[in-house]
Parts: structure tokens; sequence; C-alpha cells
């Protein structure tokens, strides 16, 4: 059999094999050798969770996504549409048009021109946000309930099963509302920056909001009581819980932090100038890995926590499925969309997202839901 | 052994930037590569993008390379892996433009070489399986892990490829 195989004749393989060195030689040479100090973790980081991070990393599955990533760069063959989902569950996309949600198999529905939406906690509804307008949908688009606010940005919609609260931006100002759209009311901040609140997982009706001075801080909303807050810095873009509630992970560009629930520093990123961390996100098993995005002039780099391959142009966002297991990255240089197996075994590249979702822009993902 | 050990020497030199250890690690890869790339796509010019491509993806994963790992099976793996990627974007291709003319290079090609054509009658997944087995010599155990298949699957897979080709041969 191997004779028979070894035989089969491929045509120009000569001119194959010439015209393949003449590039790899000529992109060998252009080679920049990665940078082996692109992260500095401070040094006081708590053991344990730094320990965490870096068996995140370089264990199945941190190392098997690295693996894989690594081979999407330059994909050229991706599927040529969103034929479905890797992972149960359902996705929201926003794009200039509006917010879509995508099902498992690949069907989408516009839902209208909403500026920002997320999805409430077990994924049965979500909450959207047009200027002056805060509304509760159900996927398939029928609405359940509107409220009128003037400024209305950034809705985040946390709790459990029987008590849902949604927090939301009017203006500068932090209001939170009932999940049923009743009780709205002034949350526990003023003036706070333009990033969306996070309900804390597990604990009732706890909030972290980024204030102007870049200091998170966290609040119980019923009495409005400061739980912790964290010192002034770069102003968050993300705030992000641990599935579990037990970590919160600060993107605050040109950085990351990590918090545990008490707000301890665990872990901190700083990417020297001019890098800056684009998105993060927890993943693994434990949830408390981290993988993150850096973006440093026209390449980009994805991290687990140190730096494992690098990109052209930008990739911009890295999001987990509901179970752990995908991660979907946007890559907006290749007009792709790339689903990667957290254990690093199976990927999926989408190409022409923009057109999937008939968008003029590179469609952002909101979120990924049950 | 030696060889093992001769490849490991070529990896170093190239993470240190050496071009004459990158040019002996891509002649003695290149052609298996190749071959792979074009017994489970059964298209020259994708093949030769395929291969190409892997390549530069292990350029560029250089730094980071684990040296204790083979590097022929794991740029092998990549080149399978995105041989079937190519197949199957292809027969989805196939699906959404029915109906449309196909261009002339996504026509199924003329096989005149009677192993190829044996070839043919197996689908992609089952075509890297035999590949993987017979030309890369990967053990069974080493191509469900490559692939994530279990490993009765690939046994399976092998069986039936088998069959087909001693039936066609």
């Amino acid at each position: 059999m191997k004779r028979e195989l070894e035989r089969v004749e491929i045509p120009d393989e000569h001119g194959a094999r010439e015209r393949a060195w003449a590039v790899l030689s000529s992109a060998f040479a252009k080679r920049t050798p990665a940078s082996r100090r692109s992260l500095h973790w401070r040094p006081a980081l708590a053991l344990a969770v730094v320990l965490a991070l870096v068996a995140a990393a370089f264990s199945s599955p941190g190392k098997g996504v690295v693996d894989r990533i690594r081979k999407t760069v330059g994909i050229e063959h991706a599927a040529p549409a969103l034929f479905s989902l890797p992972s149960p569950g359902k996705l929201l996309v926003r794009t200039d048009a509006g917010v879509w949600v995508v099902q498992r198999n690949g069907s989408r529905r516009f839902l209208g021109g909403y500026r920002e939406a997320s999805w409430s906690p077990f994924g049965r509804f979500l909450v959207a946000a047009r200027t002056n307008e805060l509304a509760a949908i159900e996927p398939n688009g029928d609405v359940r309930w509107t409220l009128a606010r003037p400024g209305v940005r950034l809705p985040s919609w946390g709790g459990t099963r029987t008590d849902t609260q949604i927090a939301y931006l009017s203006g500068r100002s932090l209001r939170v509302v009932a999940g049923d759209g009743t009780g709205d009311r002034v949350g526990c901040a003023r003036r706070v920056a333009r990033v969306a609140p996070a309900w804390q997982p597990g604990a009732p009706r706890v909030l972290a909001v980024a204030a102007h001075s870049g200091s998170v801080r966290v609040y119980s909303v019923d009495t409005c009581r400061l739980l912790w807050h964290s010192k002034p810095g770069p102003v968050p873009t993300k705030l992000e819980w641990s599935s579990d509630g037990h970590r919160l992970l600060v993107l605050a560009p040109p950085g990351l932090r990590v918090y545990d629930a008490r707000g301890r520093l665990l872990a901190e990123d700083r990417p020297p100038n001019p890098a800056r961390d684009a998105d993060a996100t927890f993943v693994g098993p434990e949830n408390y890995g981290v993988v993150g995005i850096r973006v440093r002039g026209g390449q980009s780099n994805i991290f687990a926590p140190r730096t494992l391959f690098h990109a052209r142009g930008s990739l911009r966002q890295v999001t987990a499925s509901p179970d752990g297991r995908w991660l979907l990255i946007t890559w907006p240089t290749a007009n792709q969309w790339i689903f990667v197996r957290a254990d690093g075994k199976r990927i999926r590249a989408i190409s022409n997202a923009s057109s999937q979702f008939e968008s003029g822009t590179f469609p952002k993902v909101e979120g990924w839901a049950r | 052994m030696r060889a093992a050990r001769d490849e490991r020497a070529r990896v170093r030199g190239a993470q240190r930037g050496s071009a004459s250890d990158l040019e002996a690690l891509f002649r003695m890869h290149w052609p298996r590569a190749l071959r792979a790339a074009y017994l489970v796509t059964h298209d020259a010019q994708a093949a030769e993008d395929i291969a190409q491509e892997s390549f530069l993806a292990a350029i560029r994963a250089l730094d980071t390379f684990d040296r204790r790992r083979p590097f022929g099976p794991w740029l092998h793996r990549i080149v399978v892996n995105r041989a079937i990627d190519w197949s199957r974007a292809r027969r989805l291709r196939s699906e959404v433009e029915l109906g449309e003319l196909v261009p002339a290079s996504e026509e199924q090609p003329e096989l005149a070489d009677e192993t190829l054509a044996a070839l043919a009658r197996l689908a992609p997944e089952h075509r890297a399986v035999v590949v993987m087995r017979y030309l890369l010599e990967f053990t069974p155990g080493e191509i469900a892990e490559a692939l994530d298949l279990p490993r009765g699957t690939v046994n399976s897979r092998l069986r039936r490829g088998l069959d087909t080709l001693a039936e066609e041969l």
C-alpha cells in the first residue's frame, strides 16, 4: 500500500516544491522571533491563581487551544457560511443594522435596530437597548416589555431563575430594573464609565461597575453598600465574572486584571507599549483560565496567558460557549469567525462574516447563551 | 534515533534563525506533506497551497514549538487536517451553489492513476485515515488522536478503505 501511495504521480511536483521554498524562505527571512517578555505578571500574585492560569495555558485544554489556533492563521478554505454552531446554545450578534439571534442550526433572526443587547442568565430572553428604550425580547423576536428612558446603553441581565435584575446605563447613570420590567430605579452609582455592568453569579444582587476614574466598584444593589473597589487606573472596557462568581476579569486596555470575589488582585497583565489587550475571557473546565487577544501594530496574538502566535491584522473578540467547550474568535481583517474547541481538537472557520448578517461592518458577538 | 536527533538539531537551528536548517527541514518533510495533501484532496493546486500554508504556519509557530516533539508528525497532522477541511469546504460549496455554474477548477479531475481513482471512491475523511496510516506511518492510536476520532472508527475506516482499494486495484 505504501508503495502504491508513493508512486502516485503529482502534477508539477517539482515546480510546487520550488515555488513553496521560494515563499517559505522569503517568509523566514522576514520573520521576527516572538518576544518572550511580552507579559509581565506581578511578582506578588497569589500563587494558587498564577498556577491555575499557567496550568490552563500549558495543559489541555489550554495548550490544545494554542495548537489549533495556530492552524487557523492564514486559513483560506473556511466554510462559506455559518451553517451551524459547533456547540449547544445560541449567539447574540450586533451589526450596524441591529441585533440578530443565531440558533444552533445556523438559522438567523433579525430582532430589530437595537444598538446593544445581552442574554438573560439562562438564555430564555434577551435585553436590548435603543437610544431611548430598553426592551426585553424573546429569541423569536416577541417583545415582552419595553421601558422608555433617555440614552439607554449597555444592558446586563443577571440573577437566578426566580429573581433576575437588569442593570443598564441611562446617560452616565447606572439604573436597575427587575427582569419583569418593574421597579426601575437609579442604581448605586451616579456617574459611571461606559462599560456594561456585570452581575456576580451565585451572589444575590451583587453588581460590578466601572467608575470614570477606572476604579472597579462592586455593590450590593439592594442596599447600595460598596463591597469593595479597586484603585483608579485605565478605564475598563469589559467586566466579566467567572461562571462561579469567584473571579472578576477586568479588561482595561492596555492591560487586564483578575480579582477574587473579595477584591484582592490576583493577576495582572501589563503589555509593553504599544501593545494592548483587545479582549479576554475566562475559559476552561474550572473557568479560571484566561484567553486573551493582544494587538500590536498590524498583528494580533492570542495568549493564554503568554504570547502564542501571530496573526496578520486584528483579532477582535474571544467568546466562550456556555458549556466552555468552544471559543469563538472574530477576525475582522480576514472577515472570518473561527470556532476552536477548547480541547484543541476541532476547528471551524467561517468566511464572509459580515455578509452573513447583511452588514457593512464586521459583526460583534454580544453573547453565547444556553 | 539519529534521524530524530538530527531533526531536533535542525529545529533548534531554525529557531535560532538558520536558513540552512530550515531548508533541511523543508527538504525532509515537503514531499510527504504535498503527497498527503494531494492524496486527500485530489487537487494539485489545493495540495500545494495546503502544504505551503502548513509550512508557513510552522514557521510562524517556530518560536513556541516544543523541540521535544517530533516535527514531522506535527506538520503532517496540520496538513491532513487542512486537507480534510478543504475537502469538506468544497463539498459544502457544491451544495450551496447547486444550480450555479461550477468553475473549471472545482470540477472533479480526471484520475488517470488507478490508485488515485481507487482512493476517489472513499470519502475524504476515509482517505485521510488511509494516507496517515500507510503513507505517513501513523499508528491507529496516533490517527485517532490527530483526527479526534474513536480508535474503533479509525480501525473501521482503515478496514473499509483497504477493502475498497483491494476491489479497485
